[in-house]
């Protein structure tokens, strides 16, 4: 309803007799009414918007405003002043806005909202007025009223139950629009589109609204709305040629700006709260020493280098500020998307005031479009910010041209990782796998061309409002107004929104069944992933913390006997654990077992061959507990042969010695 | 201009957050990495190319010193060992082994270290390698005993142990076999206790045939196809860094999740960093007297009473509305959750419609993870290939861990290149393009221009053209961060100044000029009136932030006490300005954390209220 730049607005509510009224089974208007209101007030709260808000009912019991005289203007109430919305106004609405039983002449509470909106402090000027416009006008008077209006600069939005369209505004697509309507209510409606028509010739009508359009426009929560700020600079082509330009930024990674605070939880004061760093010395008394008997370091591979902060402020780097200056150009195609660094883009503009810095900055756009290639620059935002490089694309649209610029890696930032080519035998897909990927792809298409050839994108998610925002004032909202309950689900529009359109979901059925049969898939049991993988996909920033806890919980469970695998700590007992709890196969154990004494070996240290030989007494043990001695002795006779070539002499000696027999059932191998 | 500031300090919080997140991930699960370079010593390697050409033990130690100093940077907690063999005399722990040389035995690189590397290069390096070391007989089975002892010595946990081989003799033993057998008998020790034996063979004259021998000696290339071995001899530094770097660097997920085709039907990926901001790592506090580092603990009490706070004894809360919402710690989290971990398909759409400018982070690769679900791998490469051939993305939900909300990304298929000398350039997998919301997309009003005419245009091509260069991404290295490292390396070996770094990032002003000539004022002559300096700035309107630092150049703006009295009563205060009142703050002490108006406003009346 309203647009970026702060306005003083009142919201004049009709809660008339008639506005309870409603055929059955639809929603009364007053109802419906209430809920824009609501909505848009909440709205203004989490956006923390200026905006200054008077709240005035009309069709009321009592009268109660400032025009109140002589039996004029009775059944009117201004039940709150012009000021900022509040979690108060939200109350006052939820609480004290119920439908009355009188009937009020709409141009009358018009007016005693324009009285009110004479003490706003700001210069733009609004009223939404509410009403099924069921109630008798009278007309005398409405040339000096839409002479005021447009005198103040007021802007009037009309939110009606039902508009009638002329077919070439919304009305066409409207079923029962316009039909079944009062007397009154056409006659209201000719006057409304006076009073829009005067105000504005072309788009007056545009400010009118049905209550549903308006819920649903006001289902979300605001975008978040930031004013774009202006750096102007000049864009450099060596020494002597500079454009003058103005940067704006378009696209970026918009956080909020509000934090969670921490307070205490018996009073919810902050103040009761106090956070304190101190700093300790690594010894084991962890001594504390003042923050002032401490300087600044940095490290340099394994040198720790003092580094006070003013001899870092005299040897960094220096550089001249603001700057826009062109490197070189180079083709578009050797830039690479996917290298695209920082959180933004800016686009570039010519002042608006300066045509031949237009001309000049439009014949480089030009330029590098047809030549399909754009600048390396560098950028600086000011003396304070460190410099970066970047590539300035060229943009042409329809109504404008600019340059957008996008920051690109230094030689440090990036990652040369190389992974194993896929053209490899095992996994080259065949014919039909790839005509089954091939059908599901078509099948998935989210553009679409229509009958005119027009494209059509299903799911532009540039439209999609943060969920993350969306869902925490949501559960803001709840708390404030309902405090002690449980925090609602989320609201099934903004599930929706998140989800593949239902569309897509249909059609892709058949070939994602295919995709199913063509593609075996198979999860490969994850042996000791239980805790890495916690801690891969734990964001917690405490890190330590978990860690700890993760690593008693794993004490935890191995002395309650809960093992899932043989670890490294106590092979033994685990694998004596496993067996007993049978909750593996017996193979799948011995496996586990071996493959640690595998890797406790190959650490070549005496500590460990204790550990290891303790492991083979113990594999020894409970095959001969089993009855299967299979496995035990293979695995004994292939670590045999691999001891001469392993260093692991000194190893298979004490092994020897430590054990009265080596293998179970008789006297086949020799110990030696 | 505030605005602007705040977004950079944003910025770098978030993203050493995010690195922070990478980094402290790695080392918690699986500990440090390694890598040993074994150098080749013998006198081939100091042979020197035609044409003076620097001998391949030259571009060696170039190419050490340069992984040092990019460890030191990017990963200072890696450990890294210099070993030569073929030496004359020995150096080894025990003294065990003959002709081998430890050099820098496995550690953190440090400043004495790079120092000791640049040494051994040149013509000086050549003469000092000479005198401390010698060449000699070569046994590289002794050499990778030594080495593996140097492994076995460390008490901290590796996680990646590597090992590269340094040399351009295809047949070191001289076709000695019981010498040839014992390298390989210790190569297959070593890679059973998993150590990766990389060989970074050199030019020779008559080629260098792997076969011959080393194909024994080095691990087989993870993928078991044909690329690796196959790869030519180096010959160049840049080459040769290309390797090293590129195998140096421990690929690390950043996450490993599933790709959800559809119900049922998941794909496991890794999820690899691109490209990651580098910056200056964060200070750390030294004790004054001694120089040790301290380090901090932070603790929360309740300031009535004095005492710790318990994480369940404080709640969260935010004022919204001129009220505040309180919620348990847990809550705040559930907020943040949607799903579980996991790229959700979406759709396709046709590559066009990925909009160049919806650029809110740097994004990241995919490769499938065989080893979490088999037939990973099948699926993504039918993908890759068939999103290639009909130039289509996939747009999929991205949740990266729990209790982190969603967001979009443009998965764009990257086929893999590789260079004249079979070495991968771009690996295949799926750029994740991460694409903005409603809410980080900005209105701006645009403002019209006539557009520039043919001959207008046309001049500025010729400026272009002249001005044409090939980019590479690797070009530019971060002034910033560069000279940081130059000061502490200055400080740490006491030099007298820091070496001066070069500034990539400047435009060569002179050369831009020489090459443009006449061109720039005929442009000029076109588009500019003779009137028109486009340096002269209209009047300004404030001062620009160039200016910056200002405080003491403006005046202070301090009040009585009686007249902030006076405002407070009559509930003028909002009245005054931003600047008076936080000067009046500063006056009476107070500590705000705002720089809004109305908490500046808040805490005076809080104070003056005492």
């Amino acid at each position: 309803i309203t647009e970026s730049g702060n306005c003083s607005l009142v919201l004049c509510m009709d809660v008339g007799f008639s506005m309870s009224n409603s055929p059955p089974g639809e929603e009364p208007p007053f109802d419906q009414a209430k809920k824009v209101i609501q909505k848009f007030v909440q709205r203004q709260v989490f956006s923390e918007s200026k905006d200054e808000m008077a709240l005035v009912l009309f069709g009321t019991d009592a009268t109660k405003n400032p025009l109140d005289q002589d039996g004029q203007y009775q059944h009117i109430t201004v039940r709150r002043q012009l000021m900022a919305p509040d979690f108060e106004l939200l109350e006052e609405i939820e609480n004290h806005v119920r439908p009355e039983s009188q009937q009020t002449d709409w141009l009358d509470a018009l007016v005693v909202s324009m009285d009110l909106l004479q003490k706003g402090k700001y210069d733009r000027l609004n009223i939404v007025l509410l009403t099924d416009l069921s109630t008798q006008v009278s007309s005398d008077n409405l040339d000096v009223i839409i002479g005021n209006l447009g005198k103040l600069g007021i802007t009037l939005q009309f939110l009606a139950l039902k508009w009638y369209g002329d077919g070439d505004r919304r009305g066409s697509s409207r079923p029962g629009v316009g039909k079944g309507l009062s007397r009154e209510q056409k006659q209201g409606l000719e006057m409304v589109r006076d009073i829009m028509l005067s105000l504005d010739e072309d788009e007056g009508l545009d400010q009118v609204y049905t209550f549903s359009e308006a819920i649903e426009q006001l289902f979300m929560f605001k975008h978040i709305e930031r004013r774009p700020m202006a750096w102007p600079c000049q864009l450099t082509i060596g020494s002597s040629l500079s454009i003058r330009i103005v940067g704006y930024k378009a696209v970026t990674d918009e956080k909020l700006k509000k934090m969670w605070i921490t307070v205490d939880a018996q009073t919810s004061k902050r103040d009761d709260v106090k956070r304190e760093t101190v700093y300790c010395l690594d010894d084991d008394n962890e001594t504390e020493v003042q923050k002032d008997d401490t300087i600044q370091g940095f490290r340099y591979g394994s040198d720790i280098v003092p580094f006070s902060k003013v001899d870092q402020e005299q040897m960094k780097y220096k550089h001249d500020g603001k700057c826009f200056a062109v490197l070189g150009f180079t083709k578009h195609d050797s830039i690479h998307r996917h290298l695209f660094m920082g959180s933004q883009t800016i686009k570039m503009f010519a002042p608006k005031d300066d045509e031949h810095a237009g001309v000049a900055l439009s014949a480089l756009i030009q330029a590098l479009d047809k030549l399909n290639m754009v600048a390396i620059v560098r950028y600086a935002y000011d003396r304070r910010c460190n410099p970066q490089v970047g590539a300035a694309f060229p943009c042409i649209k329809q109504t404008y041209e600019c340059l957008v610029y996008v920051q690109l890696p230094f030689m440090e930032d990036l990652r040369q990782f190389s992974f194993p080519s896929l053209e490899n035998k095992k996994f080259t897909p065949s014919e039909s796998q790839l005509a089954a990927v091939d059908s599901l792809i078509d099948s998935m298409m989210l553009v679409e061309e229509d009958e005119n050839g027009q494209k059509e994108d299903m799911y532009k998610v540039h439209e999609i409002p943060n969920p993350a925002f969306q869902r925490l004032f949501q559960c803001l909202h709840h708390r404030a107004v309902n405090p002690g309950t449980p925090l609602p689900t989320m609201e099934q529009w903004l599930k929706d929104a998140l989800e593949r359109p239902s569309a897509i979901s249909e059609r892709c059925q058949a070939p994602l069944e295919e995709m199913k049969r063509k593609f075996p898939l198979k999860a490969v049991e994850k042996k000791k992933e239980l805790k890495t993988g916690a801690q891969i996909f734990e964001p917690d920033a405490k890190k330590s913390k978990v860690d700890e806890e993760e690593e008693e919980f794993n004490l935890a469970k191995i002395s309650e006997g809960n093992v899932t695998s043989v670890g490294s700590v106590d092979p033994a007992r685990d694998f004596r654990s496993l067996i007993n709890q049978k909750s593996l196969p017996f193979g799948e154990v011995c496996q586990q077992l071996t493959h640690r004494i595998e890797q406790l070996l190959s650490n070549r240290s005496t500590h460990y061959y204790m550990k290891c030989i303790t492991c083979i007494q113990t594999f020894r043990e409970q095959s001969v507990k089993l009855g299967n001695a299979d496995l035990y002795n293979s695995y004994l006779q292939s670590l045999k042969k691999s001891i001469p070539n392993s260093g692991l002499q000194v190893f298979w000696d004490l092994l020897v010695q430590g054990m009265i027999s080596l293998f179970i059932g008789g006297s086949r191998f020799s110990p030696t | 201009m505030a605005e602007w500031n705040a977004f950079y300090q944003n910025e770098e919080a978030d993203e050493e957050q995010e690195e922070g997140e990478e980094s402290a991930v790695n080392y918690k699960v699986t500990g440090r990495d390694s890598l040993v370079f074994l150098v080749d010593a013998s006198k081939e390697m100091f042979i020197k190319g035609e044409d003076g050409e620097p001998s391949n033990f030259d571009i060696t130690m170039q190419c050490v010193r340069s992984v040092y100093t990019s460890k030191i940077i990017s990963s200072h907690r890696d450990l890294v060992a210099l070993v030569f063999y073929g030496t004359e005399k020995s150096k080894n722990p025990r003294n065990s082994f003959k002709h081998v040389y430890v050099y820098h035995d496995l550690d953190e690189p440090g400043a004495k270290r790079v120092q000791d590397v640049e040494a051994l290069r040149g013509e000086r390096g050549a003469r000092l390698a000479a005198d401390t070391m010698g060449s000699g007989e070569v046994s590289l089975g002794d050499a990778l005993w030594c080495c593996s002892n140097l492994y076995s010595d460390i008490k901290l946990r590796l996680s990646h142990k590597r090992l590269m081989i340094f040399t351009c003799m295809d047949q070191p033993h001289g076709g000695d076999s019981t010498k040839d057998r014992q390298a390989r008998t210790k190569a297959g020790d070593l890679k059973e206790t998993g150590v990766v034996i990389d060989l970074m063979h050199l030019m020779k004259p008559g080629g260098f045939d792997v076969s011959l021998f080393f194909c024994d000696i080095v691990s087989p290339p993870e993928d078991e196809s044909e690329l690796g071995l196959q790869v030519e001899p180096c010959g160049k530094l840049d080459d040769l860094q290309k390797r090293v770097q590129a195998k140096q660097q421990k690929k690390r997920a950043m996450a490993r999740v599933n790709l959800c085709l559809g119900e049922g039907m998941n794909v496991a990926v890794g999820v690899y960093a691109n490209a990651v901001t580098a910056r200056k790592p964060s200070a750390i506090r030294l004790y004054r007297e001694t120089n040790e580092p301290v380090h901090s603990k932070t603790r929360t009490f309740h300031t009535q009473t004095g005492s710790l706070l318990l994480p369940s004894e404080t709640r969260k809360a935010q004022v919204y509305g001129n009220r505040q919402i309180v919620m348990e710690k847990d809550e705040v989290d559930t907020i943040k959750k949607f799903y579980d971990p996991e790229i959700f398909l979406i759709g396709f759409k046709p590559m066009e419609k990925l909009k160049l400018h919806h650029h809110i982070r740097p994004s990241v690769l995919l490769y499938p993870e065989e080893q979490q679900v088999t037939g990973s791998s099948c699926v993504f490469a039918a993908l890759l290939k068939k999103c290639t051939e009909k130039k289509v993305f996939a747009v999929c939900r991205y949740t990266p861990r729990r209790n982190y909300p969603p967001r979009f990304v443009a998965l764009v298929p990257q086929r893999e290149e590789v260079d004249e000398s079979n070495v991968q350039v771009t690996p295949p997998g799926f750029n994740a393009i991460f694409l903005p919301f409603a809410d980080d997309i900005r209105k701006l009003d645009t403002p019209q221009f006539p557009t520039a005419s043919d001959v207008q245009v046309d001049k500025m091509k010729e400026i272009i053209t002249k001005m044409r260069f090939k980019y590479r991404s690797d070009a530019f290295e971060n002034p910033v961060i560069q000279q940081h490292y130059r000061n502490l390396e200055a400080l740490a070996l006491d030099m007298l100044a820091p070496e001066s770094i070069e500034d990539f990032i400047m435009p060569k002003v002179e050369q831009i000029d020489r090459r443009l000539g006449p061109l720039v004022d005929e442009f000029k002559e076109l588009v500019y009136p003779a009137s028109y300096n486009p340096d002269s700035k209209p009047a300004a309107k404030r001062k620009t932030a160039d200016a910056g630092g200002g405080d003491e150049k403006k005046p202070k703006v301090e009040i009585p006490e009686a007249e902030l009295r006076a405002h407070i009563k009559n509930g003028t205060l909002g009245k005054l300005t931003v600047p008076v009142l936080k000067e009046a703050c500063k006056q009476f002490g107070i500590r705000t954390t705002g720089t809004k108006k109305q908490e500046l406003m808040d805490a005076l009346i809080a104070q003056m209220a005492k």
